[in-house]
């Protein structure tokens, strides 16, 4: 009993990850979609780094994440942390201990607040010392001011080509993955988007690892200019017009929305979600990574809209900010605009800002903040989706409190069909069942739509139908169907848009 | 009562909810919940229950900030010092429950203020409230709420010291008396009965000082004895550098208490240390492991309540408390001594260490 020690403790402090080691270390990461990934890893390699991406978190990841963390971690982290811990132990067992801590590095996103998110290097430094593996190093991509390359060391040089090619890959891989949930619930040969869409983020891992190397400035004048990405999304649209699609399949639209994680992988962390939607008979709407950085890039901003007329500068640092944002949102329009504006656009993070402000502040802090309350009323008022799907991890802080700030939504507006399913990753019959009663009404909304379009159009399905015959370009995948406002269902859109081809009154 | 009093508003006027309790939860927030949260959030629906319709006179404003950073002893040497998302976003997700069905606040004739408010970021405080209290307070100017601002800070301010000069005195005299005592490692709201349960009063009937880490004493001369070695060796660059211990220190709570369980290690009359957490709080969560390092390689006694919710387990807390009288009882002394000696010398609480 008491034992004093004149040493104290200490937090972890990893070996850095030095320049002369990049052609034998990895670097190992994940948790985002696998397009995103994919194209990332390409990236890397592309800049002289060897990259590993980690395989999807499954629930046994789960069960190791709550046994080697503190108790009490919301349900990413717990993913997260026990598919890092499975990954390093199966590899040690193949290499050893010692043999892993040379050839691998973990990295992960930080963040300086408000949320805990920021503070789980804690819990992955715990889940390594539990598992014998405290000499692993994991190196966290900071948000904040604290010194990272101190404790890094040079061999990540996170510089400005890098970036750029980070950033242009999770704008691409969005976009095709937009696409690619907008044709799969339509495509007349089961598995053809599949395939497309693999085939699609293959070409792109060669198109982003074989990006030309340049230097800072003049990298970031290529990236704003060239048409090397542009040109790769036309063949990447060129590859999806291949796809034949009969689009009178009324189904509903379901807009993925919440925590940044659970929205955005695909697998067991999120029950499979995305894809068990579509079985059930929905179209999904996903939620991209470029918005959720485009209400970063908001959020940061609002300092300075406060600090204006109080701070010297402010004001100049905010019109900068602006107009990177603005050269941020051109970028993700030109490249969506490669694929003839297919993909959803990027809602205006402004809109998005004044549709919440009456349930939500815009300057609270934490995971999504005000988006999510605007996301769902953005998508309700412009008919975007029938239905809103929030993913809510178990024990996730500011998800919570934006969704108990949607009660007030729902109360003004009833006919919001908002769907909030807590995800505790071992849990998935509850959540699925209560997803399930709420998509019912939105498939009967669907229906009601499709049938009302009819009515309006005096058209019937088989005349709709043979129109579409009779035009062959609007079977195919890449046929954009005219998004008016006036309906959310891709189906009943079709009638609308064929009754104006025909000069119908609608 | 400093920004209001200074506003003009008649102290006799402000009213403020009672202590937390279940009985107060059942009869004002029952149905007023919008999703399941910590206990310290999820009773704010009985405060705000509780002003709206459990008034003899009619209130005409319920003020709730969201409190977005906390003025703390910390600044400038932790990377941020925001409250939990939590705690700032209450307000939002409290007032849902009252406004879901019908506008309860609108009904009761109650203006509805919730200004958000960064109060570790004095320059900006006073538009903050402004642009947050114009529409309920007709007429208010805006010189008027920067000067009720500092008449604010100041009585916050006075309150701190007088406080820490307290704490100071009870260190001074266990050192003087070679006394243990108790350094409460929490977070502001379990100060509230309802939510901490009162279990270091339970401590202090043993005849134990209790501290509490939000008003331990921070004086130059107690500092630089207490970490200036660390600093001499290039691990922290000030006494209140955490980054030793706790690299992302944005959470000014969560930032004060690894520091205070640092201060609770190189203190040796503080021999015990009691962490109050409460149920699913999710910013203490990372910080179970290190706290209990810091401290349990100091030799001091850790003990801790998690997961506190609305019911005071009494039966379970008395045996802890049970326990922990005995272990202070059996070990006290020891500790006190083996932690002196471990100190550097100079102690500037009176009595000779090291």
């Amino acid at each position: 009993m008491a034992t004093v020690t004149t040493e104290h403790y200490r937090a972890y402090t990893p070996r850095p990850f030095t320049r002369e080691e990049r052609d034998s270390v990895t670097i190992l990461f994940g948790g985002l979609h696998w397009r995103a990934e994919r194209v990332l890893q390409a990236v890397l390699e592309g800049s002289g780094y060897r990259a590993r991406v980690l395989p999807i978190a499954t629930k046994e990841d789960l069960l190791t994440g709550r046994e080697v963390a503190d108790i009490g971690q919301c349900c990413p982290t717990s993913f997260t942390t026990g598919n890092l811990v499975n990954f390093l132990k199966g590899e040690a067992g193949r290499i050893g201990v010692e043999e892993l801590n040379k050839k691998y590095i973990y990295l992960t996103a930080g963040s300086c607040g408000a949320c805990r998110f920021g503070q789980y290097h804690q819990s992955y430094e715990l889940a390594l010392r539990n598992s014998g593996l405290g000499a692993f190093r994991m190196f966290l991509m900071a948000q904040d001011q604290l010194d990272q390359k101190t404790a890094m060391g040079d061999g990540l040089d996170l510089n400005l080509p890098l970036t750029l090619g980070l950033l242009w890959g999770i704008f691409v891989t969005d976009l095709v993955q937009d696409l690619e949930y907008q044709v799969r619930p339509y495509e007349v040969v089961p598995g053809a988007t599949d395939a497309v869409a693999r085939e699609s983020i293959e070409y792109l891992f060669q198109v982003f690892r074989d990006r030309p190397k340049r230097s800072a400035y003049r990298s970031l004048v290529w990236h704003l200019t060239t048409g090397y990405f542009t040109r790769a999304l036309r063949e990447v649209h060129r590859k999806f017009s291949t796809i034949e699609v009969d689009r009178l399949r009324v189904k509903p639209t379901v807009k993925i929305t919440g925590e940044f994680y659970l929205q955005t992988v695909e697998g067991e962390p999120n029950y499979n979600i995305h894809r068990w939607l579509e079985t059930e008979g929905a179209e999904v709407y996903p939620a991209a990574i470029s918005v959720w950085m485009d209400y970063l890039l908001r959020h940061g901003l609002q300092r300075f809209e406060d600090y204006s007329g109080i701070e010297k500068g402010a004001r100049l640092k905010l019109a900068l900010g602006r107009v990177a944002q603005g050269i941020y949102r051109f970028t993700f329009d030109r490249l969506r605009r490669a694929l003839r504006d297919l993909p959803h656009e990027m809602p205006n993070q402004f809109e998005l800002r004044r549709l919440a402000a009456p349930y939500f502040h815009s300057r609270l802090d934490g995971g999504e903040g005000d988006m999510l309350v605007g996301k769902a009323l953005w998508a309700h008022h412009k008919k975007k989706a029938h239905m809103i799907c929030e993913l809510s991890p178990y024990s996730c802080m500011p998800n919570t409190m934006s969704i108990g700030a949607m009660a007030g939504v729902v109360g003004k507006y009833p006919d919001l069909l908002y769907a909030p399913l807590e995800i505790k990753g071992d849990a998935e019959v509850h959540a699925l069942s209560r997803c399930q009663m709420i998509l019912t009404e939105a498939k009967k909304r669907a229906q009601r739509e499709f049938d009302e379009a009819l009515q309006s159009t005096g058209l019937t399905v088989d005349e709709v139908r043979a129109y579409v015959d009779a035009h062959p370009a609007m079977k195919k995948a890449t046929y954009h169907v005219p998004h008016d406002g006036r309906a959310a269902g891709t189906a009943a859109k079709l009638v609308l848009d064929v009754a104006k081809r025909l000069g119908r009154r609608s | 009562m400093g920004l209001f009093t200074a506003l003009g508003v008649d102290p006799r006027n402000v009213v403020f909810s009672s202590d937390t309790s279940e009985e107060q939860g059942r009869q004002f927030g029952k149905g007023r919940g919008t999703v399941d949260c910590c206990y310290p959030v999820k009773c704010i629906s009985g405060h705000y229950g509780e002003l709206l319709f459990g008034q003899k006179q009619k209130l005409d404003i319920l003020f709730s900030p969201m409190i977005y950073t906390l003025p703390s002893f910390m600044s400038g040497h932790v990377a941020r010092t925001l409250t939990c998302p939590r705690v700032m976003a209450a307000p939002e997700n409290i007032k849902a429950g009252f406004v879901k069905e019908r506008d309860v606040f609108a009904e009761a004739g109650i203006a509805y203020a919730a200004p958000f408010v960064s109060l570790d970021e004095p320059r900006l405080v006073p538009k903050q409230l402004f642009e947050g209290m114009r529409d309920v307070l007709p007429g208010l100017a805006r010189e008027e709420m920067a000067r009720a601002v500092d008449a604010g800070y100041k009585a916050l301010f006075d309150f701190n010291d007088r406080l820490r000069r307290k704490s100071r005195e009870v260190l001074e005299w266990c050192a003087r008396e070679d006394r243990p005592c108790l350094l409460v490692l929490a977070r502001p709201y379990h100060m509230d009965p309802g939510i901490g349960h009162e279990i270091e009063v339970d401590l202090q009937a043993y005849g134990y000082p209790v501290l509490w880490v939000q008003y331990a004493p921070v004086d130059d001369d107690l500092m630089a004895w207490a970490f200036g070695d660390d600093i001499r060796a290039g691990i922290t660059k000030s006494a209140f550098d955490i980054h030793d211990v706790w690299p992302s220190s944005y959470s000014s709570n969560t930032n004060e208490i690894l520091w205070g369980a640092k201060f609770a290690a190189r203190i040796p009359w503080i021999a015990c240390v009691i962490r109050l957490s409460s149920y699913e709080c999710g910013m203490d969560q990372p910080t179970y492991t290190p706290t209990q390092q810091i401290i349990e390689r100091s030799g001091t006694l850790f003990f801790s309540f998690q997961d506190l919710d609305s019911t005071k387990p009494a039966g379970s807390v008395k045996i802890r408390v049970e326990t922990i009288t005995h272990y202070l009882q059996k070990y006290a002394a020891d500790i006190i001594a083996k932690k002196k000696a471990a100190a550097p010398a100079g102690c500037p609480l009176g009595v000779a260490t090291a």
